[in-house]
């Protein structure tokens, strides 16, 4: 017969368990006898195995063949810009990573209000999730796909619509931290830019209004018992109407 | 000005790619290429010999694959596609995985060494045995907590089962292989 508790104290030998958890267990395993012994064989499995499995390591032909594989797919993979030699772009990518760099500079040095704070969060915000890997959470241009991936991590539900056919195509979703509230943000498409538009629960400490930052337009409004802050590069124009559409959606 | 950064992540904007590929290919040599190892090993306790094919073609497809990569953790990620590798590979037949002959020169980075006696290269034979013969399932959940340090929702993420799964997959891979390694080293007992 085994003890219920078999599984979590397996969790606990792996190390999966939070101390409140843990400490539990230790209590169990000091009363049950059979969870002792199954504790006590899965460390001693585990040191059998640290010192006698094998672990197959690749050998140093196998590892150059992976890096010249890689080689050869960057250099036979569509190519669209033939000029300039590698430093070329290492250069260029150099001085992309020195402009970034100048904008996070420009966003710091900004002193800020309660308003202009939350500007700049979402400024940054926006490029962080241009700069790094974290664009979308969820990839999708299906609504039905996000609006419920967003159910069970916020507490509000954004209106979520696709506007491919008004030129704002939906690239997906992303949870964010902006100024200090857990931000459900909605990224979409326009042309060569980029959009995230940050919606939170209003608490009614900020005001609609639009503003520029860095080169960054910032257009936030509120809807719904919903604060929206929409940041992107493209024309301000554009950024509103873009904010009508989701307005639109929103009401609708 | 802050618009050249934002090739880095348009792949939809052609004329900056090049900037991104190079990006790419570093990036993937940073986060992807470290794990190298693990894939290898992965490959071997999953297919055996073939397994060197395996890794091969799981580390050319996750580059392929790269620029889908939203973070999060690499070496998972790439575990992944290893095993997706291998399933695909052997059509997902289940067996189990022959036993690399002894004196292949790269099974273990501890291999031959003069100095171990005979009674511990014999445990560490029946040890082996025992991992080998355990079913797939088993086996890879084991690798992947034992060797490759993979906490349970990193483990359910590379082989696409629920957590609850993974738990009891694992207690049953310890289970058999702690009763087939007893067996193993009770044969040998005089």
């Amino acid at each position: 017969m085994t003890c219920e508790r078999a599984l979590e104290v397996q969790a606990y030998a792996d190390g999966e368990l939070d101390a409140v958890s843990a400490l539990a267990v230790e209590q169990h395993l000091e009363t049950c006898a059979e969870c002792r012994v199954l504790h006590d064989g899965i460390v001693e499995m585990r040191a059998a195995l640290k010192r006698d499995a094998r672990y197959y390591r690749p050998a140093a032909a196998f590892a150059q063949r992976i890096r010249s594989g890689i080689a050869h797919e960057d250099r036979t993979a569509p190519r669209r810009a033939t000029f300039g030699s590698r430093s070329f772009w290492t250069g260029a990518a150099g001085g992309v990573a020195a402009t970034a760099l100048a904008a996070s500079l420009a966003l710091f040095v900004m002193l800020p209000s309660a308003q202009d704070q939350l500007a700049n969060d979402v400024a940054s915000a926006h490029v962080r999730s241009l700069l790094g890997a974290h664009l979308i959470d969820v990839a999708s241009s299906n609504h039905h796909v996000v609006k419920p991936w967003f159910a069970g991590r916020t507490d509000f539900s954004p209106p979520v619509g696709d506007y491919a056919e008004q030129g704002f195509p939906l690239v997906g979703g992303r949870l964010d931290y902006v100024d200090g509230r857990r931000a459900a943000v909605l990224v979409y498409r326009h042309g060569a830019h980029v959009v995230n538009v940050f919606v939170w629960k209003d608490d009614g400490s900020l005001s609609a209004r639009e503003k520029d930052v860095s080169g960054y337009h910032i257009l936030s409004w509120k809807e719904g018992g919903l604060f929206f802050c929409a940041v992107s590069d493209m024309e301000s124009s554009e950024l509103r109407d873009l904010s009508g559409l989701i307005q639109k959606n929103a009401s609708g | 000005m802050a618009y050249a950064g934002l090739g880095l992540v348009y792949p939809w904007d052609n004329s900056r790619l090049t900037i991104a590929m190079d990006e790419q290919r570093r990036r993937f040599e940073q986060l992807v290429l470290p794990h190298l190892g693990a894939a290898y090993n992965l490959a071997r306790w999953l297919g055996g010999r073939d397994g060197e094919d395996v890794a091969q073609d799981a580390m050319l497809r996750a580059f392929r694959a790269f620029d889908g990569f939203r973070g999060g953790d690499a070496k998972a990620w790439l575990l992944a596609i290893v095993r997706n590798c291998h399933y695909t590979a052997v059509g997902r037949t289940r067996k189990t995985v022959p036993l690399p002959e002894q004196g292949e020169n790269d099974i273990a980075s501890d291999a031959p060494d003069p100095e171990v006696s005979a009674i511990d290269a014999d445990r560490a034979r029946k040890l082996n045995q025992a991992i080998a013969s355990l079913p797939d399932e088993f086996r890879e959940t084991l690798v992947l907590r034992e060797m490759e340090d993979m906490s349970y929702r990193e483990i359910a993420e590379i082989t696409g089962a629920p957590i609850g799964t993974v738990m009891s997959r694992l207690a049953r891979a310890r289970a058999l292989l702690r009763e087939r390694w007893a067996a193993e080293t009770k044969e040998a007992a005089p």
